[in-house]
């Protein structure tokens, strides 16, 4: 999952970039609005999270810049503006969700989880589950038929963006633009060695490999 | 009674007419009734030099012609009458019959009117003259009362043109004020929709005698939601500069060197938690624009929605939440206000319920009720007061019932309207606000 960052203040973007990484999200940090209304639209993100009051461009203008190109990236609206009609001008512009500062972190993560699983069809529900596996988010565990599953943080990362998509043919670069944050280096080899891996550890079947096309996540065949 | 300028009018006018016109109807009387008693007094000096003329010597001395006096001195109470004295002789005219003329002291013409025959009023000239070496007082009267009589007629028949004249008068001088105070009632009727929010400004083609108080109003009106939108807008800065540090905070408590310090952790988590809902309180409180702001609306059809849109994204997996309002329903005031006060009132409600919410807001009369009810728990009515009142302290401490209501509290006090916490239907809290229409 690749999310992107918009907040001027460096303080409490180096604390949320950090909080984020630790939970496995690849992380994009940006503080001016104009850069935002640009990368926002160029770069392929999962989720972001953006801050009202920016310099250069208000962020509400960012985000109606947004869904004005048809970019229907969900959005996570962070601001100290807290009033309802602010919330429903920023449901309005085109916001997924909204959270007030100051917030708990915690808060935070728990809305990026629930808005990443809505904006993929998991309506309703407290954990990701997708084909009889059960991810859970916070131990960076997974549930297989009764039994926890230890995953390592790069495993975790590759295992929720396939729950996320079942059954769609992922390829190999479209996984690494999801999986990692801009500034890391993209080798397709380290993917293929994490999907082993979690073939070992899940079923062979879970996850199959269309030749030249990528992989698609089946959740078929799932073995403790 | 108020004060009206139209009824002043009126008023000061209809008295002017009736004074001058009576003054005028008067002043004209006495000037005719001057000239006719002029002009009969130089007729009964005429008429006293003609008798003198008819005396004549005959053979027992003075006698009077009667041919060369008028027949209208033959017939009884005629209304012309003379007295003819002389050497202890007094002849009297026919026509006085049996009346004896009122005496007269002075020579010349009587000042007033004396009572003759028959209820005549009686001018009356006395004249000395000598003739034929004789001594003679003439006495000649003139009937004055028809004079008298028509005079009352004129006064009667003046009278009634007067008052149907006056009456005519008013009619159309209230017509003419009105149509020239037209433009004073139009700017009524606009301030009044000013005030219950369906227009923001007055109109500008007034009357020249009107513009600069209708240039005056609308220049206020800019100038207040201009100030209000600045300060606003320096709250929301200043709420935003605040928050944004307190958020930092907040972050750097998950710090594991903190977390070795679980005391230490609760009492900042704690102190910023205060300082957080102290900031979100009196922001809340001064953003309060009340009825400063005439031409504002809540329209329920249009932001009820989005409303509930944002309430069910945070409570909609848990809750049902619904409402209930007239589509066309709109509450003169401001929306920020109001939406802030079913906000608050909702996601309290939220927080306690167990399956449902439900809001809804009717026009009562002149008045808006709403109501929000819950399935929840509910707050037992001993404790009531309580809630709310220590909603009310600004040393806040535990959110839920008593930050939440505490808040719309606030508005609903800005409003001029009242609140009121009772049994609901669905089981649990029910939260009911009148609000009166803005005068």
């Amino acid at each position: 999952m690749r999310l992107l960052l918009v907040e001027d203040n460096v303080a409490l973007a180096d604390e949320l970039c950090a909080g984020l990484q630790q939970l496995g999200y690849a992380v994009d940090w940006l503080a001016d609005g104009r850069d935002a209304a640009y990368q926002g639209a160029v770069e392929p993100y999962d989720l972001i999270i953006l801050d009202l009051g920016l310099p250069g461009l208000s962020g509400l203008e960012v985000l109606a810049q947004w869904r004005a190109a048809a970019i229907s990236t969900p959005v996570l609206i962070l601001t100290a503006r807290s009033t309802w009609s602010e919330r429903i001008d920023g449901l309005k512009a085109g916001a997924d969700d909204y959270l007030t500062k100051p917030f708990h972190q915690e808060e935070l993560y728990l809305r990026v989880q629930a808005l990443l699983r809505r904006s993929h069809g998991f309506a309703n529900q407290n954990h990701l589950q997708a084909a009889g596996l059960g991810l859970d988010e916070a131990r960076q565990i997974v549930h297989s038929q009764g039994q926890e599953i230890e995953l390592t943080g790069a495993e975790f990362r590759l295992l929720r963006y396939f729950m996320l998509h079942q059954g769609q043919i992922l390829s190999k670069s479209h996984l690494a633009e999801h999986l990692y944050d801009g500034e890391t280096e993209r080798d397709s080899n380290v993917l293929e060695v994490h999907v082993n891996h979690l073939r070992r550890k899940l079923g062979r079947t879970v996850i199959e490999t269309h030749r030249g096309q990528g992989y698609r996540f089946t959740g078929a065949g799932v073995q403790p | 009674m108020k004060h009206s300028i139209q009824r002043q009018l009126t008023f000061s006018l209809a008295m002017l007419l009736v004074v001058v016109g009576l003054v005028l109807a008067q002043a004209g009387l006495w000037i005719v009734d001057r000239g006719l008693r002029q002009h009969m007094q130089d007729n009964l000096q005429t008429q006293a030099e003609s008798l003198l003329a008819a005396l004549i010597k005959g053979p027992q001395g003075i006698e009077l012609n009667s041919r060369h006096h008028d027949a209208v001195f033959l017939k009884p109470f005629s209304g012309h009458y003379f007295i003819i004295e002389f050497n202890q002789q007094r002849w009297r005219s026919r026509s006085l019959w049996d009346f004896e003329l009122p005496e007269v002291e002075a020579m010349g013409f009587s000042e007033q009117l004396r009572p003759g025959p028959e209820q005549q009023q009686l001018l009356i000239y006395q004249g000395q003259y000598r003739r034929y070496k004789t001594d003679i007082k003439v006495t000649v009267a003139h009937d004055y009362s028809p004079v008298l009589i028509s005079f009352q007629q004129a006064q009667i028949i003046g009278g009634g043109l007067g008052l149907l004249a006056l009456l005519l008068t008013l009619l159309l001088q209230w017509r003419l004020v009105r149509r020239a105070l037209q433009p004073l009632e139009q700017a009524r009727v606009q301030i009044e929709q000013l005030q219950l929010g369906q227009r923001s400004q007055l109109e500008q083609d007034a009357p020249v005698e009107l513009q600069p108080l209708v240039q005056q109003v609308n220049r206020l009106l800019l100038h207040t939601e201009d100030t209000l939108q600045r300060s606003r807008k320096g709250l929301g800065n200043l709420g935003h500069a605040l928050k944004t540090p307190l958020a930092v905070l907040m972050s750097l408590l998950r710090r594991e060197e903190l977390q070795k310090q679980p005391e230490l952790l609760a009492l900042i988590q704690e102190q910023l938690q205060q300082i957080e809902q102290r900031i979100q309180r009196e922001l809340t409180r001064a953003r309060l624009s009340g009825d400063a702001l005439p031409g504002a609306f809540f329209e329920c059809g249009q932001e009820l929605p989005g409303l509930f849109q944002l309430m069910n994204r945070v409570h909609g997996d848990v809750l049902t939440l619904s409402w209930q309002a007239a589509a066309n329903l709109r509450l003169p005031y401001e929306r920020d206000d109001i939406l802030e006060m079913l906000g608050n009132l909702l996601d309290n409600a939220c927080k306690w319920a167990d399956s449902r919410v439900e809001l809804g807001i009717e026009q009562v009369g002149t008045d808006y009720c709403v109501r929000v009810d819950d399935d929840g728990p509910g707050i037992e009515e001993s404790q009531r007061q309580q809630v709310q009142k220590r909603g009310s302290r600004l040393d806040e401490q535990s959110a839920g019932h008593g930050l939440g209501l505490g808040i719309v509290r606030d508005i609903v006090e800005t409003l001029g309207g009242t609140l009121q916490l009772l049994d609901s239907p669905l089981g649990g809290l029910r939260v009911e606000i009148q609000l009166p229409t803005r005068l």
